[in-house]
This record gives C-alpha cells, structure tokens and sequence, in this order.
C-alpha cells in the first residue's frame, strides 16, 4: 500500500517537474524571439521608439486621446491602434524608460461631453499631450480650449477646424480633401457628373470641395447629406443615382459600418456598372477588399495612406506586426491614422530634452518637420506657428483586386480648389517643412 | 412615351420611379406580414405586441453568428432565427400571459415594451454598434435576380410579397374552417365564456404566441437582406410600420392590414425621389395609419351614454 502511495507521489512529481521544465524550455523559446519593433531603425526596418527589447518601468507619461463613437461610425479603432503603438514602445524601452500611459475616451457625437472629457484629460489626469482624437465635430468643440493650455493635438480629423486652427494637427487629410481626390479621379475617368454623399453632420463641410472639383471640370455637382445611422441603403442608393445619371460619378464618403450597406444595395440592384463609383480613404481596406468581389476594377478609391501591404516599407511592415500582436484590428486605414498618430507623437516625446511635461511635448510636437514614413506621399510635420495644418495633401488612388487593395493612380496633389491648400504648399516651401532635409 | 407622362405627373423620370415601387412593394410585404402577425395574436390574447420587432432583430443577430463564427449549415441559422422568434414569444406567452389575461389593454402591451427593452439591451450588450465593420445576413435568393420593366427584382423581395398574400391567405382560412381558428375567435369575443364553455384557453393562446413568433422570426430574416446590412435597431423599430399597417386594419382585418402594409411600403419609396420630403419619409406609417382611420370610422356616430349605477 505504501509503495503504491510512494509511485503515485513520485509521478505527481515527475509530471509537476516535467511541467516546469516545459515551461522553462518554452520561455526560453520566447526569448530567443525578437520583440516587435526591436532593433535598430534604419532604412528599412522600423522600430518602436527606441527598439530596445526591453520593458520600460518608472512613472509613466501620461497621454490622452478622445474617440467618437455612434451608431453607424466608430473613430475609436484610431485611438485603439495608437495605444497598441504605445504599447510596443513600452515593451521597447520606452520614452527614454518611462513608459506611456495612453487614456482613451469615448464619445457620443455630443458637444458638452467632448469638451468635459478634454478638461478631465488635461486637468484631472494630467496628459502632457493629446494624441489620436477622431471626431466628426471635438475639433470645433475644443480647439481654443487646447490652444490656450498651449497643447498641439496630433490626431486624425474630419471637420473643418481639424484643419483650420493652430492647436490641431492630422495625420490623414479629412473627408473634404480626400473627397477631392476622388473628385479629381473620376474625372479623370470621365464621369459626367459628380454626386458626393456624406453623413448629413459633415456633408456642408466634406462635399464642396468635390464639387468645386467637378464645376472645374464644368460637369454638374451634388452634395446628398445622408442621415446616420442608415436604414433605408437600398432607397439612398437609388436617390444617387438618380441625382448622378447614368454615367455620372458617385462618392461614398462613409466609414466600414455604413459604407457596406450602400456598396450591397448597389449590387442588389445592378448599379455598379451604371456610373462610376468613387469613395474617401476610410473602405481602403483588405477586409472590404475580399467581401466586394463584384466592384473589382470599378472603384476610385482616394486614399490618403499608402498601400497596406508590406512590400509598401518598414512603416507598414512594423504597423500589420503591431496589430497582430497588440490588436485584434484588421488592416485598414484608420490603423494607419492611429499607427502615424503613435509613432510622431512618440518622436516629439523622445525629443524632449529634460523632464516631459505638458509644455516641454507640446514643444516638442511644435517642432516637428520633414518626418519621414511610407504611410504618405511626402513628409509629415506640424510647423512652428502656423495657424493651420494640413500636412498631408497628397494622394493616391486604390481600387479592390482579388481580395486586396491595389494601386490604381500614383501620389497627386489634392486640387488646391480651396485656398487653404495653396496657401499650404507655399509654407511648405518657404519653411522646407516636407522637402525631407 | 410612358417616361414623359411619369414625369409631367410625377415630376420624376419613370426609370428612376420603377426601382422604387419594387422596393416598396417588397418592404412593404414585409410590413404587412408583420402586421398580420400582430393582428393575430392581438385577436387571440388582446396582447398588442410591441416586442415584435426586437424578437426577429435577436434571432437574426443569432443567424449571423451561427453563419459567421460556426461551420453549422445556412439553413440550419435561417430555420434558428424563425424557430427563435416562436420560442421567445411563446416563453413570454407562457410565462406573462396568465398573469396579464385580466388586466388592462394597455398593461399588457406595456409589458411586451418590457421585452423590447430586455432584448434590445441584451444586443446592444452582445452585437455592439462600431466594431468597425458593417454585418450582413444575405439569403441566397437575393443573389437570383431578374428585371420587371427594367427594374431590377431579386427572388427575396419577391418571397417577401408572396409570403405575405400567402400568410394572410392560410391565416383567413385557418380562422375560418379549423376548430383552432374558431376557437382564436371565441376568445377574441370573451375569454372568460370560452374557457367555461369547455376551451382550453391557454393551450389555444399558447399556440397564438407561438405562431405570431414564428412570423417575427421569419420578419427579422427577410429584412436584413431587404435593407442590405443586419442593423438589429432598425429591425427592432419594424414594430412601428407593422402597427401602423395592424392599425389600418383596426386590428381585426388580415385583408385590409395586408393592404395597409404595402401601402405604408410604397409610401416611404416612392416619396424618395422628391428632395423635397424625402426626409419627412419616416412618419409615412402614421400619416397613412391617421388618415386610413378617419376615412374608416368617417360613417360612425359617436355616441355617448351615461351607465346606471
């Protein structure tokens, strides 16, 4: 009895150490594999922050970022991608080994609410910097607000104060310029008229600078406000093409929830070859790419970002290896947004001489120039003292292929219909903002 | 020839106005069996179910999980959804029924909002809005397609028109010439007599519950492929156009609420194509429901009499 008692004790033992000796064997498996974002950055390899491998400790520097969030549209998935940025730089070194702490706040389309949540990030959780905003109307709502706390926000915008005032910088070009883009594109293509659809709360805003485009062109434009959330896709879509005629151009200019909907009721009802389809940067994805077989070859898709594969560079190499290890986010341009919010924001941050504080980012950010990725045509940068940003004007146009998304048009400049744009491309000059020296 | 008179009549070009009749007619089918689906259960239990919508959104979130997160058959998810549409209204039925078969018209419609809200929150909870990325339940009959006078119809808009002239076709009949049927009605005119006349009541209203749950279910299929996209909030607010038909019908003909339902369809389409009041198109059910009302009791005298204590 009792050797019976010792040989089941000795093979609980054996099975506890072989069970240790595994894990031990395992976890120096693990180590022989690289952290993402390690290593040394060079021409093409990326890396996070500082690429140390090593888990950066100590008090954290605190960042903040507010998301929008509604039915039929969520921004939050920008945030989301530049806290997993941050992450990486964590799990890098650091910001010289202090990590960051990144909050990220939803909202509700709702003005007070916006402006509550960006006092609480600057007041009460003591952010030295803003980073990854996405709203269709916070811009509007808190710009003074950070201009006089002498904040630089680095975020992704939509509505026009995004990229009209001094205090809010973007990563991506916003609806109004993208949608010029696919205005310029499907004129190219030849399309008779021009019909830009928006979400209502931005449409004023996002279509008049395509139908600029298309009064240039001397073709007819339409602006039809679209109400979120969509219910009624089938009906929408007829209205477009009624507006466009045949063989007139439309723009969707909607996010992955809503865009889809309209795309399945032009299916349904044999449209896709009646006019030419174009859209703004958001449905640049693969994940759409592989469900919209049917529109292979048939879009016009401005996008603000380079191509989401890895042969594009070591951005977008280092991007689709963060997602997949810090995310369960699908490739797609608002990872793009959030990816590029993360990483300048962080370059600022190790710039810093001296104690991080919100004076010495903001600084920092302010400083900002000739910042070099293969997310965008030309160079990033912010811009001492002007009072308004649009550092990405430039372009590409994609189109679906087999399940991807494929280069159609090389990098253009957006029509500088609007004279902020014009006005833009003179300062970068003058100042050598995004010549890359 | 025919373009021209739509436009000297209609102020819009007749090819712009097909699309929509086809896709008014086939919501509107959708709208119409839902209404019969109400009318019946109302008839049976004196239950107004307001619950009706969110039942078929829920199994249509069900369906499309099973579709997209299992390797189980299509079918299998679509028979889900239906079959998920009798079991909760019959749950409910078994379980509120009794309790509210005395009580007050309204009381027991309150409670069927109580349910509402329940799965509303249940799929706000478990299908968030956002995500990113739009959900979509097709029916394999939406890729089948073919034209009507140039405009282009797919097999499920024709299901949906079909199978509501058919649902209100067997239900006349069920109620007419099945022992079941006359049953519904005997309760319909006073519950209490029925039960001491020998009818079991609850067995009678229990199939009630289930029969119109099955039509929810079958409601929540058809429509997210009709709308194009799986929004379970819009689904859950079809409880307001079927009531608008179920009322059109004063809540006691199948006839006139199958009519009723295709007209309120046809009316939010075809006021599409005017800028004008494309807008206003959601309010189309209760301006149809006001008016089809006044023109319906137009003849009737109302009357006012003082009871004798």
């Amino acid at each position: 009895m009792r050797s019976t008692k010792t040989i089941i004790g000795v093979l609980a033992a054996s099975c506890v150490l072989a069970l240790m000796v595994t894990g031990w064997a395992t976890g120096a498996g693990d180590k022989t594999t690289a952290t993402v974002g390690s290593g040394k950055a060079s021409a093409t390899k990326s890396v996070c922050g500082l690429g140390t491998g090593k888990k950066a400790t100590g008090r954290p520097i605190k960042i903040g970022g507010i998301g929008m969030l509604i039915p039929g549209v969520d921004f939050t998935t920008i945030g989301k991608v530049a806290k997993a940025y941050f992450d990486c730089v964590n799990d890098n070194g650091g910001i010289h080994g202090r990590p960051v702490q990144y909050i990220l706040y939803n909202e509700q389309l709702n003005p007070a609410q916006q402006a509550a949540l960006a006092r609480k990030l600057v007041e009460s959780d003591k952010v030295v910097g803003v980073v990854g905003n996405t709203s269709f109307t916070e811009c509007g709502t808190n710009w003074k607000y950070y201009k006089a706390k002498g904040f630089v926000v680095i975020g992704a915008g939509v509505q026009a104060e995004c990229f009209g005032t001094p205090s809010i910088v973007e990563v991506n070009m916003g609806p109004r310029y993208s949608n010029i883009g696919a205005a310029q594109a499907l004129v190219r293509a030849g399309a008779k008229s021009i019909v830009v659809a928006s979400p209502s709360t931005i449409a004023a805003y996002a279509d008049g600078g395509a139908i600029k485009v298309a009064q240039a062109a001397g073709i007819p434009g339409k602006s039809v406000p679209v109400t979120l959330p969509v219910t009624d896709a089938n009906t929408i879509v007829q209205q477009l093409y009624q507006a466009a005629g045949p063989g007139g151009g439309i723009i969707l200019d909607f996010t992955p929830d809503t865009a889809p909907a309209l795309m399945k009721a032009a299916e349904a009802q044999g449209l896709i070859d009646k006019v030419k389809w174009g859209s703004s940067t958001p449905i640049a994805n693969t994940f759409m790419a592989g469900q919209f077989g049917k529109w292979d070859g048939k879009l016009y898709i401005n996008s603000e970002f380079g191509l989401l594969d890895p042969s594009q560079g070591p951005d977008t190499r280092l991007m689709l290896d963060v997602l997949k290890k810090y995310t369960k986010i699908d490739p797609q341009a608002f990872a793009q947004m959030g990816f590029m919010a993360g990483k300048f924001s962080t370059i600022a941050l190790l710039n810093v001489k001296g104690p991080v504080t919100a004076k010495s980012y903001n600084a920092s950010v302010r400083k900002l120039k000739n910042i070099k990725t293969d997310m965008i045509c030309k160079p990033w940068y912010v811009g001492n003292a002007l009072p308004y940003h649009i550092p990405n004007n430039w372009d590409i146009t994609v189109d679906y292929k087999g399940g991807k998304v494929v280069l159609k048009e090389k990098c253009f400049a957006i029509a500088p219909v609007d004279k902020e744009v014009a006005q833009t491309r003179v300062w970068e000059k003058k100042f050598k903002l995004n010549t890359g020296k | 020839m025919d373009s021209v008179v739509a436009f000297a009549v209609f102020g819009v070009d007749w090819e712009f106005f097909k699309p929509y009749i086809v896709l008014g007619l086939a919501l509107g089918g959708v709208y119409a069996l839902s209404g019969v689906g109400i009318v019946v259960l109302y008839q049976a239990t004196g239950v107004l179910n307001l619950a009706f919508g969110a039942i078929g959104a829920a199994g249509a979130l069900i369906a499309y999980w099973m579709i997209n997160h299992t390797s189980w058959p299509h079918w299998l998810a679509y028979v889900t959804c239906v079959a998920f549409g009798g079991v909760v209204n019959l749950a409910y039925g078994l379980f509120f029924g009794p309790a509210f078969a005395a009580r007050d018209p309204l009381v027991k419609m309150m409670g069927t909002l109580g349910l509402a809200l329940i799965l509303l929150g249940l799929m706000a909870w478990r299908a968030p809005v956002g995500g990113a990325f739009a959900r979509f339940l097709p029916l394999p009959s939406s890729s089948h397609t073919f034209t009507v006078f140039g405009a282009f119809v797919n097999w499920t808009q024709v299901i949906a028109l079909v199978f509501a002239i058919a649902l209100t076709v067997v239900t006349t009949a069920f109620l007419r010439y099945t022992n079941l049927g006359t049953a519904y009605r005997a309760i319909a005119n006073d519950r209490e007599i029925t039960a001491t006349l020998g009818v079991p009541v609850r067995r009678v209203e229990a199939s009630a519950w289930f029969g119109s749950g099955l039509v929810a279910g079958a409601a929540g299929l058809l429509l997210p492929d009709l709308l194009t996209s799986l929004d379970y909030a819009a689904l859950t607010f079809l409880v307001i156009a079927a009531l608008a038909a179920a009322l059109i019908g004063r809540l006691q003909s199948l006839w006139v609420t199958l009519l009723g339902g295709l007209a309120v369809g046809l009316a939010q389409a075809l006021f599409a194509p005017y800028a004008s009041i494309t807008q206003y198109r959601s309010a189309a059910p209760f301006v149809l429901a006001i008016v089809a009302l006044l023109w319906l009791s137009r003849r009737r005298v109302v009357t006012i009499t003082r009871t004798a204590r």
